[in-house]
């Protein structure tokens, strides 16, 4: 039973920490590696509110500071990401270069220590069939079921969304129906952005806002991608169960120190046998060929 | 009229020119302090280095060669317990304190076992005495030392070290078997040498001891969930958790630890749970974790005279107590340092050697005075045979110090649910 109810919890943490990378790279095409480190600033800004403008109440403080993470995410792309468009490797390093500052610029601004903490939305722990299991994790699993529904009726169901899938179709063809693809890019790294920053807020109550989970965030967020298929929604919640079970049979059965291996294995075993990924469309041609 | 105006201000330009004979005008003695400063154990060392330093220049200085001296700390970030920094950022940061900034002694760091041995040569090669006060719990240092005395005299650790840290530890679960009847263990730890090393070693030792110890999960840096081996250990009856830790996701193990209510007293190295603050930042579900310091005065605690004296100048200039491993230990080596060149009556590295070898003095820890093969601290439970650790419990949002039993200020609490 231990098995089945950390699985799930694992698996939706992991979902929930590479959506937003998979929103931005199947509209746009672009590798966020700036991803963890918007992760961190969300949760940074959320503790700013609540710490530091007294009386902020815990509910708009992640309103505003998902709202400001947003907006990062948008200029990230309106001044850097534009100029480098298209050109694969020099995005990786600009927006890498990005999470980087943003991270170190924490640290160096004084993110550091264990005492930056986002309390838990409700304290507390009941069983399930005989597990013990916080509150805190129950909601993210409820908030994780609630983000996939969101994001499927968004993008099929509303003009903007629709916009994205078709850009993420076929850019050109989305193009000449009137759809701007640059402004379609910085709608798809604020969305994206804010859902690194949701992941933060609801993932972080369960420890520290520190500067070196950024990075461990991004390494996730990438495997989960990579398993999946980069691009594929469905791809990535399959990665997120298939990586996240894989985890805890092995803390069960082996040893919790390969969790780490678990991920980065899964990733090599892809790459060998299906580049693209479990659902990748990108370069699945060219793998048949 | 005009030529007496003149004279008057000549006069009193040399006058405020003129050296006051106090050590703030004499040449500065240098401390160089190698620190990872974006960890706990580097600035709290940092800021341990210069309250002591600003003591001293205040009570006059350092007397050396009929002269009062002031002392200077300057610091540069060795970046060391940065993951993925490599050890030769250490020893670039080591060479460039003596090279480029002139320091005549050195202070704490390296703080990575790895560097910090790495750096022994470097103090062999410059002559330049080093008193290693945080981070470096590796008992290879000081083995080195005794192994090859001429070659590493140059160094010595005013800090514990991991054998006598275990050796508390088993003294201190040898007494809860004793009043609490406690004798199954399960051991949880980080994937890094120095936890896997300690676990190890804990897991030996409690065996011997008669111990049962149900099993020993080790975790990779950055693990947020740990309830498959919290939920194992209760199953298995567990009453004490070993941990040992220093990565800021404990703090998760321990939300979870407190969530489950499990009826076991974690007990452990966990560098998160060390600073006053951690209770707010797991909004108290540290409650009943017993934390190692590694040395007394990291917390209040009356030890000798000088350790609240120091905690009340320490609040007072930083504004918070002393947080954790390295405070009291850095603040100490600058006094030893001021004896030892007193007594050596000159800055020479060899003749500061002989006289750190030879001082005996009662500090923030107990008493302080070195090896003189190993120059290691020589450790005891009683602070007047030698320094002593800081072993607490965090009760009702303060850091209690429960051992060693002769400084004791609390006795040990154990969960409500556990009784």
């Amino acid at each position: 039973m231990e098995i089945i109810v950390y699985g799930i919890i694992n698996s939706i943490t992991l979902s929930l920490m590479a959506l937003g990378f998979t929103l931005v790279y199947s509209i746009s095409r672009l590798p966020n590696f700036a991803h963890g480190a918007l992760y961190i600033t969300a949760g940074y800004f959320t503790w700013l509110f609540i710490n530091k403008f007294a009386g902020f109440p815990y509910p708009f403080a992640i309103i505003a500071a998902l709202a400001l993470t947003s907006i990062i995410g948008a200029l990230i792309y309106r001044f850097i990401l534009i100029r480098v468009r298209g050109m694969e490797i020099s995005e990786i390093i600009a927006s890498y270069a990005i999470g980087l500052a943003i991270l170190e610029g924490l640290r160096w601004g004084g993110l550091r220590g264990m005492t930056f903490t986002l309390p838990t939305f409700v304290t507390g722990s009941f069983n399930i069939m005989g597990v013990s299991v916080d509150y805190q994790r129950i909601i993210i699993v409820g908030v994780g079921i609630f983000i996939f529904i969101v994001l499927y009726l968004f993008t099929h169901f509303n003009r903007i969304g629709l916009a994205l899938r078709g850009i993420a179709q076929d850019e050109r063809a989305a193009m000449m129906l009137g759809i701007d693809s640059d402004m379609t890019a910085i709608v798809s790294l604020a969305i994206g952005s804010g859902l690194a920053g949701f992941a933060g807020v609801v993932l972080l109550p369960l420890g520290n806002i520190i500067v070196e989970v950024g990075y461990n965030v991004l390494i996730f967020a990438i495997a989960v991608c990579v398993v999946g298929g980069l691009g594929s929604w469905g791809g990535t919640i399959i990665a997120s169960f298939v990586i996240g079970f894989a985890q805890i049979l092995t803390e069960f059965f082996l040893s919790s120190h390969y969790q780490m291996v678990v991920a980065l294995l899964a990733i090599i075993i892809i790459l060998l046998i299906k580049p693209s990924g479990l659902f990748g469309k990108q370069k699945e041609l060219e793998e048949r060929v | 009229m005009r030529n007496l105006v003149c004279c008057l201000i000549l006069l009193l330009t040399i006058i405020f020119l003129m050296p006051t004979g106090s050590g703030a005008q004499e040449k500065p003695i240098i401390i160089g302090a190698p620190l990872s400063t974006a960890f706990l154990y580097g600035w709290d060392a940092e800021r341990g280095m210069k309250l002591a330093a600003e003591e001293i220049n205040k009570a006059g200085g350092v007397t050396v060669g009929g002269k009062k001296r002031p002392f200077a700390v300057e610091v540069i970030d060795t970046r060391d317990l940065e993951p993925g920094v490599p050890v030769a950022e250490a020893l670039l940061a080591v060479e460039k304190l003596i090279l480029d900034k002139k320091a005549d002694f050195l202070v704490g760091g390296p703080i990575r076992s790895e560097a910090a041995l790495a750096a022994m040569d470097l103090l062999n090669k410059h002559k330049k005495v080093s008193i290693a006060t945080t981070g470096n719990l590796t008992p290879a240092y000081t083995k080195k030392i005794a192994e090859n005395y001429e070659k590493y005299k140059y160094c010595f650790r005013n800090s514990n070290q991991v054998g006598e840290m275990m050796k508390e530890f088993v003294t201190l679960l040898e007494d809860l078997r004793k009043t609490h009847g406690f004798n199954k263990a399960y051991i949880m730890v980080q994937d890094v040498a120095h936890a896997r090393a300690g676990g190890e070693t804990m897991q030996k030792a409690l065996t011997e001891k008669g111990w049962t110890v149900i099993d020993m999960k080790i975790y990779p840096t950055g693990t947020v969930d740990y309830s498959v081996g919290l939920i194992d250990s209760g199953k298995k009856g567990a009453n004490v958790l070993f941990l040992w830790m220093d990565m800021p996701e404990s703090a998760v193990l321990l939300k979870q630890w407190s969530d489950m209510k499990l009826k076991s007293l974690p007990i452990g190295f966990v560098n998160a749970a060390e600073q006053p603050g951690f209770w707010k930042a797991v909004e108290g579900k540290c409650e009943y974790l017993i934390v190692n310091l590694c040395n007394g005065g990291n917390a209040p605690a009356k030890i000798t005279s000088w350790t609240m004296k120091f905690v009340e100048a320490y609040k007072k200039k930083w504004g918070l107590e002393p947080e954790g491993y390295g405070t009291s230990s850095s603040y100490m080596a600058v006094y030893q340092l001021k004896a030892a060149i007193e007594k050596a009556n000159s800055t020479d590295s060899e003749a500061v050697i002989k006289a750190l070898e030879e001082i005996d003095i009662m500090g923030v820890y107990g008493r302080m005075r070195f090896d003189k093969k190993t120059h290691q601290i020589i450790p005891s439970f009683d602070p007047k045979e030698g320094a002593v650790t800081g072993i607490i419990q965090w009760q009702s949002g303060k850091r209690v110090q429960i051992f060693p039993p002769k400084v004791a200020e609390g006795k040990v609490l154990v969960p409500p649910w556990m009784k």
